[in-house]
């Protein structure tokens, strides 16, 4: 059995390395025409991709599903189509050095269930545009969408002049096989975007890996920001795809000063705060409390479903329910990540507290993720920054739509958001071409005339000291 | 450096630190926090001790050295289980502990 699927797996890398020895063949023009070609035959899938994802998965809102794919689709290819991938890709007169773009090889993508077709366009569009093959794991429950898309933009490849087996597939459900594949020697990188497990497997396995995992992402409304306004955004940030973006918020943190504002905007714009008896029903659907994670059950669902699974009645067109928590951690489980239309919402006697309350949140589960400050007080925006530790802070934004960059700032726009090492990640950016390509430097002989200007035997008498070695380097001759 | 504060009916001591907490002034609190501490414990059963909380109040504190958390760590070895607290950190100083992985074992708040 094994040695079957070790064949299967020297199979598909075998095919992965000759695509990948044609591809390091093409000039940024040849691969400009097949990231073309495969953005414009996605983006016109955008709407069948979504209804599908949705249908297969049960996760989510088809017409936001839809923003996710023109996400992955258009503004990723608007963002990379101009960068220099291959080939030379700066020269410096000045320094003497020249950059030269040479791709990694294959790549094994991990996609989630979440978000499936369009992180699976997105990480085909940057991959092509690196000239790396690219070989997808699917969630198990999202293979048939992600295994179309996939199936799109091979077409669309292929047709453009891309090499044969420039996009693979792996057969989703073994965990076995998976872990083969990642730890497969002739592997060039693991991008892999999901749980913390999946991470850890793709650090785990000996290749390189972009691995980035879950957040946590904390929400603070500064006494100086616009009540009815980030009200408004985290609404919108929330509700988008019910919740699924690993970006959305998690929770809301205010000082009691404001507190009776905040709790009356949400409520006159149809969010609902839970008693506490409603509070606890909801919390044991949502959160599976001896891992303290959520629920698969619950995520991307609507209010009404969730309402109903916990057996709570509440009005109807509710956008957000809200539960009142008074700590962090695992008596207080709704304080973990939970990609639904749920959020905790905390009240703290001052600035300093509340604060403080958002690094607890920011340490439960989401190190290095995203945050989200609503403020007009530049001096908080900073202080709030310095002190939450995460890739990405938004400042007055949706925090789904901030992090994933392209629309209400100019992040780059990416499915694949770093979380640093405190993430057990090597990166906070936003995961774009410029992580694909190895960059090799070409480094003229341009001498360091103050270090040749030194006379050496200085450097061999005990007699000099570091002041007398910093005169000498520095000495204008 | 520090105001101490015993309160024999709560059983609570109390520690108010000002200033920065650095390498030279928590190596001598340690000393003095432990001579003040024995000194009570004179007129105590050890045991008895176990029972007691301390409390270490950082409101005026805009600094802690490497040195100040072994101290925390230390006091917190004197008395039992969830008996040790730090109350009214600085966001600054919480996240010191947070990055020291003590912020629950030294319950920081």
């Amino acid at each position: 059995m094994a040695e079957n699927l070790m064949e299967r797996a020297n199979d598909i890398l075998e095919k992965a390395v000759f695509a990948a020895a044609e591809f390091q063949e093409f000039n940024q023009e040849q691969t400009n025409k097949v990231v073309e070609a495969v953005y414009r035959a996605a983006l016109n899938a955008r709407i069948s991709l979504a209804k599908m994802a949705v249908e297969e998965t049960g996760i989510g809102i088809w017409q936001d599903k839809v923003w996710k794919n023109v996400i992955g689709t258009q503004l990723v290819y608007e963002n990379i189509k101009d960068e220099k991938t291959v080939g030379i890709i700066s020269q410096d007169a000045v320094t003497g050095i020249s950059e030269i773009a040479q791709p990694l090889g294959p790549i094994f993508a991990v996609t989630p269930v979440t978000n499936p077709t369009s992180t699976a366009i997105y990480k085909i569009l940057i991959c092509l545009k690196t000239r790396n093959p690219i070989i997808i794991s699917a969630h198990r429950n999202a293979a048939r969408s992600t295994g179309e898309a996939a199936r799109i933009c091979y077409e669309a490849a292929l047709t453009a002049g891309a090499p044969e087996d420039c996009i693979q597939m792996i057969p989703a459900g073994s965990r076995d096989f998976t872990q083969m594949v990642m730890a497969h020697p002739r592997v060039a990188l693991i991008l892999a975007t999901g749980g913390t497990g999946l991470v850890k497997a793709a650090y785990s396995s000996g290749n390189p890996a972009i691995g980035v995992g879950p957040g946590n992402v904390p929400v603070f409304i500064d006494e100086s920001a616009d009540i009815p306004y980030a009200i408004s955004s985290i609404i919108k940030s929330k509700t988008f795809d019910n919740g699924t973006v690993c970006a959305s918020e998690q929770s809301v943190i205010v000082e009691d000063k404001i507190a009776e504002k905040v709790r009356k905007e949400f409520e006159r714009q149809h969010c609902y705060f839970l008693s506490l008896e409603e509070a606890l029903k909801v919390e044991k659907i949502a959160v599976v409390k001896d891992s303290m994670s959520m629920s698969p059950f619950i995520v991307g669902q609507s209010v009404a479903t969730i309402a109903e699974k916990a057996g709570i009645t509440v009005p109807e067109g509710t956008k957000i329910l809200l539960a009142e928590l008074s700590g962090v951690g695992k008596e207080h489980l709704l304080s973990v990540e939970i990609l639904a239309p749920i959020l905790a919402f905390y009240t703290a006697k001052d600035y300093h507290s509340a604060i403080k309350l958002c690094i607890d949140l920011n340490y439960l589960g989401g190190i290095g993720h995203s945050a989200g400050i609503y403020a007009n007080d530049d001096k908080r925006v900073m202080e709030f920054s310095q002190l939450i530790n995460a890739g990405r802070i938004v400042v007055n934004t949706p925090t789904s739509q901030g992090a994933v960059g392209g629309t209400f700032n100019m992040l780059p726009p990416s499915l694949t958001l770093g979380c640093g090492t405190g993430g057990k990640n090597i990166t906070t950016e936003n995961i774009t071409v410029k992580h694909l390509i190895n960059i090799q430097r070409v480094c003229n002989r341009k001498m360091n005339d103050r270090f040749f200007s030194v006379d050496k035997d200085k450097y061999l008498d005990e007699n000099c000291d570091e002041t007398d070695l910093r005169y000498e380097y520095h000495k204008n001759h | 450096m520090f105001d101490f504060d015993f309160n024999p009916e709560e059983k609570q001591f109390t520690c108010i630190f000002k200033g920065r907490m650095d390498t030279v002034v928590s190596s001598q609190l340690l000393a003095e926090l432990d001579s003040k501490y024995i000194s009570l414990s004179e007129n105590e059963d050890k045991n008895a001790l176990l029972e007691f909380s301390i409390i270490f109040d950082l409101k005026e504190v805009n600094f802690i050295s490497s040195s100040f958390i072994r101290l925390c760590v230390a006091a917190k070895k004197r008395v039992k289980d969830g008996k040790f607290s730090i109350i009214n950190s600085d966001p600054f100083i919480k996240k010191t502990f947070k990055i020291a992985g003590l912020d629950d074992i030294l319950n920081v708040t």
